[in-house]
Formats: C-alpha cells, sequence, structure tokens
C-alpha cells in the first residue's frame, strides 16, 4: 500500500498525538477540591506515580478522602506520599503484573506489618487475584490477631479457596473473637474449618458434570 | 528567391551535427563566475517550512503496519493510566450499606466508590420516621474505603465492616472487599 501524505497531514497527525498526550497527563479535575497548598504536590505526586506505572487513582481517592474531611493540607500530602511509596514497595513484593486493585490492598496489609515475603509468597501460589486474600490479612490484623497468624493462615488458604471462602472464613475469626476466643487461636480454628470446607468444594466441583 | 526546403533542412542538419570542440578549462571558469555572484537571497524560515510541510511524500506503507498505526494513535489519545475504570455490569455486584442514625436529617455514603463526594450518593430512611438508612451501589472487585457523614458534619465508620487501620484524617473509615470468585 502506498499512501502520499503532504506535510500538513504529518503536521496534523502528530499534533492529534500531541494534543492526546497532553490529555492523558492534565490535571485531574478532581483535584480542584483541593486547597491551592495541597493540589501542586498531589498532583506532582500522582504525576511521579503515574511516571513508575503505579496506580494513580488509589492516590486521588485518598487526597479526596481527607479533603471531604476536611483535613489540614499537610495531612492530605503526607497520607498520599505515604500511600506512593507503599504502592511502590507492594509492586516490589507482588512484581510488575500485579493489577492496580492488587497493588492497593497490597499497600494496605504492608501498613497493616504484613512481610513482604509473604505477599509474595502470595503471588507465587495463588492464580487467581489476590485482592481478598490481601484484604483479609490486612483485616485479621485490624482485629488484633498477630500479624505472624493471619499471615500463616491465608497463605495455607489461599492456593484453593475462592474469595468467598476466605471472606466467610474472616468472618468466622471475628465472630470467634467478639465471642471471647483469644485472636490466634480463633484464626488457626478458623483456618482449619475452611481448609477442610475448601476440600469439600473442590471435591464437589470436580465431581460436577459437565465440567473440565 | 528562396531556397527550397529540404536545402534549408539539410543545411541546418548538417550544421547541428558538427562536432563542437570544448574547452577544457571551461566548467572552472563557468564555477568561478557563479562563485562571484552575490548570494541569493534565501527563503525565510516561515517560507522553507511551509515548502517543507506541502512537498508531497511518499510512503510505503503495509497495512499491517497502518493498523499498528491506528492502534498506536487510538491508544495514545484515549489510554489514562489513572482513568477509573467504569463499573463492569457484568463484573459489578450490588452492595448494601445500612447505618443506624437516630436524629439525623440525612445522611450521605461516601468513599472511594463515589470520589468522596457527599452529593452522590444519599442514603435512605427505610421509613419516615425511622432511625435506618439505607444505600445500594454497584461496585466492581476491589477493596474500598467508605464513611457515612450525618447531617453533613459527623463522620460515622460501619460497625458491622472492618475498619480502615490507616486512618490519618481524624475521622474513621470503614473498609468493603469486593470478590470475584
Amino acid at each position: 500500500m502506498t499512501a502520499r501524505w503532504s506535510g500538513p497531514a504529518f503536521g496534523l497527525v502528530a499534533a492529534m498525538l500531541v494534543a492526546g498526550s497532553a490529555a492523558a497527563q492534565r490535571l485531574d479535575p478532581r483535584l480542584e477540591r483541593l486547597d491551592s497548598s495541597a493540589r501542586p504536590i498531589v498532583a506532582a505526586l500522582v504525576d511521579s506515580a503515574r511516571a513508575a506505572a503505579l496506580p494513580t487513582e488509589p492516590l486521588v481517592q485518598r487526597a479526596l478522602e481527607g479533603a471531604t474531611k476536611r483535613a489540614p493540607a499537610e495531612r492530605i500530602v503526607a497520607a498520599v506520599r505515604r500511600l506512593a511509596l507503599d504502592l511502590g514497595h507492594a509492586r516490589d513484593a507482588l512484581g510488575p503484573t500485579a493489577s492496580p486493585t492488587e497493588l492497593g490492598a497490597a499497600a494496605a496489609a504492608l501498613r497493616a506489618g504484613a512481610p513482604p515475603a509473604t505477599l509474595t509468597e502470595l503471588r507465587r501460589i495463588r492464580r487467581e487475584s489476590l485482592t481478598v486474600p490481601l484484604a483479609v490479612l490486612t483485616d485479621l490484623v485490624g482485629s488484633g490477631v498477630p500479624v505472624d497468624s493471619a499471615a500463616a493462615a491465608v497463605l495455607s488458604l489461599a492456593a484453593k479457596a475462592r474469595d468467598a471462602d476466605l471472606v466467610e472464613f474472616r468472618r468466622a475469626v471475628e465472630r470467634d473473637i467478639a465471642l471471647g476466643a483469644p485472636p490466634a487461636s480463633a484464626t488457626a480454628t478458623a483456618a482449619a474449618v475452611a481448609a477442610a470446607a475448601v476440600q469439600v468444594n473442590a471435591g464437589a466441583r470436580q465431581q460436577r458434570p459437565g465440567r473440565p | 528567391m528562396f531556397e527550397p526546403e529540404e536545402e534549408l533542412i539539410g543545411r541546418v542538419v548538417r550544421q547541428l551535427r558538427r562536432p563542437v570542440a570544448i574547452d577544457a578549462g571551461l566548467d572552472a571558469r563557468v564555477m568561478e563566475q557563479i562563485a562571484r555572484l552575490p548570494a541569493r537571497r534565501t527563503a525565510g524560515p516561515v517560507r522553507a517550512v511551509w515548502r517543507w510541510l506541502i512537498r508531497p511524500r511518499a510512503i510505503r506503507l503495509s497495512p499491517l503496519g497502518a493498523l499498528a498505526i491506528a492502534a498506536v494513535f487510538v491508544a495514545v489519545v484515549l489510554w489514562r493510566p489513572d482513568r477509573p475504570s467504569s463499573p463492569a455490569p457484568a463484573s459489578a455486584r450490588a452492595f448494601g450499606f445500612v447505618v443506624v442514625a437516630p436524629r439525623a436529617a440525612t445522611v450521605s455514603l461516601v468513599g472511594d466508590f463515589n470520589d468522596w463526594d457527599a452529593a452522590r450518593t444519599p442514603m435512605q430512611r427505610t421509613r419516615t420516621g425511622e432511625s435506618v438508612w439505607t444505600a445500594v451501589i454497584p461496585l466492581t472487585p476491589g477493596r474500598y474505603r467508605y464513611a457515612f457523614l450525618v447531617d453533613g458534619v459527623a463522620w460515622l465508620a460501619d460497625p458491622t465492616a472492618p475498619a480502615a487501620r490507616d486512618d490519618e484524617f481524624g475521622a474513621p473509615s470503614s473498609v468493603v472487599t469486593v470478590g470475584g470468585s
């Protein structure tokens, strides 16, 4: 195929490319809700995250949360900066293929005290999304479960459990803690029950006719 | 009076076919004369650019190459890495939020799913005069922070959901995680 393009056509295409790029880089209009001292710093942090191929939406949402809660500018900036660092550490632990939602959940898990090695191990053993296992890990730690116990339980379930199984496991732990069980033993007990249920469910799924 | 046309043509042809001896130094003299000429006024930069712009060019392009260029163009113009993904109806699930807020005149649900905009998701009373407020919104898989805003001033976390640990803003938030399997 041979095409004859004039200079203006080249120029038009180049201008459209530049305009497209500029549109991608312009300030997110939602950040107009920030006050004038926080806005440029948050915008710069968002740009830096974008340049590092990190998800920027969590940063924008954290800034908007601060603005809606009328937090001082310096606290908003500090929160966004800290989240950006956590997202970077999360990506280091999970690898470059991690999805934005996985990175957000991993950042929260790291902030809760989960070791990066646990995140890397989760990535290795689970083929499905890590968002829910990481969220369950974070929530367990938030409920008072020691991070080692929470990590061991989630790792023991993550390979075969569905998201719904993990959420049910978390609810069981929280229920037992509310009833007075020590967090670590509540976690171990619920993990054993959940593992048995996962085995039964997996067997039932395998025996279901018409499925590979 | 006039010579015949054939003779005239023959004479001209013979004259034209006569070997011409060119001086060996002719080239050098011509170039020397050219060098002495005043420099020709060059066109302005604007004119040069315009000439460059309007000069047609032939580009050989395979159909595959054309498709690749089109794909790159579309990607550059349309792709924004920070653009929030629009909720995909296939993967979105309806989530109900409930809070008890006696004496509240208005309650809003705000969170990562609505840009923390208090006007976006007003909650509804279950019945007039009762203190239970509800809202149902579609959520795609992910982890969301949220809170309830009562009468536009008071923040409430969801007592039935895990608390957000990293709460730097002095008002409580909760988290909800939406799974995909």
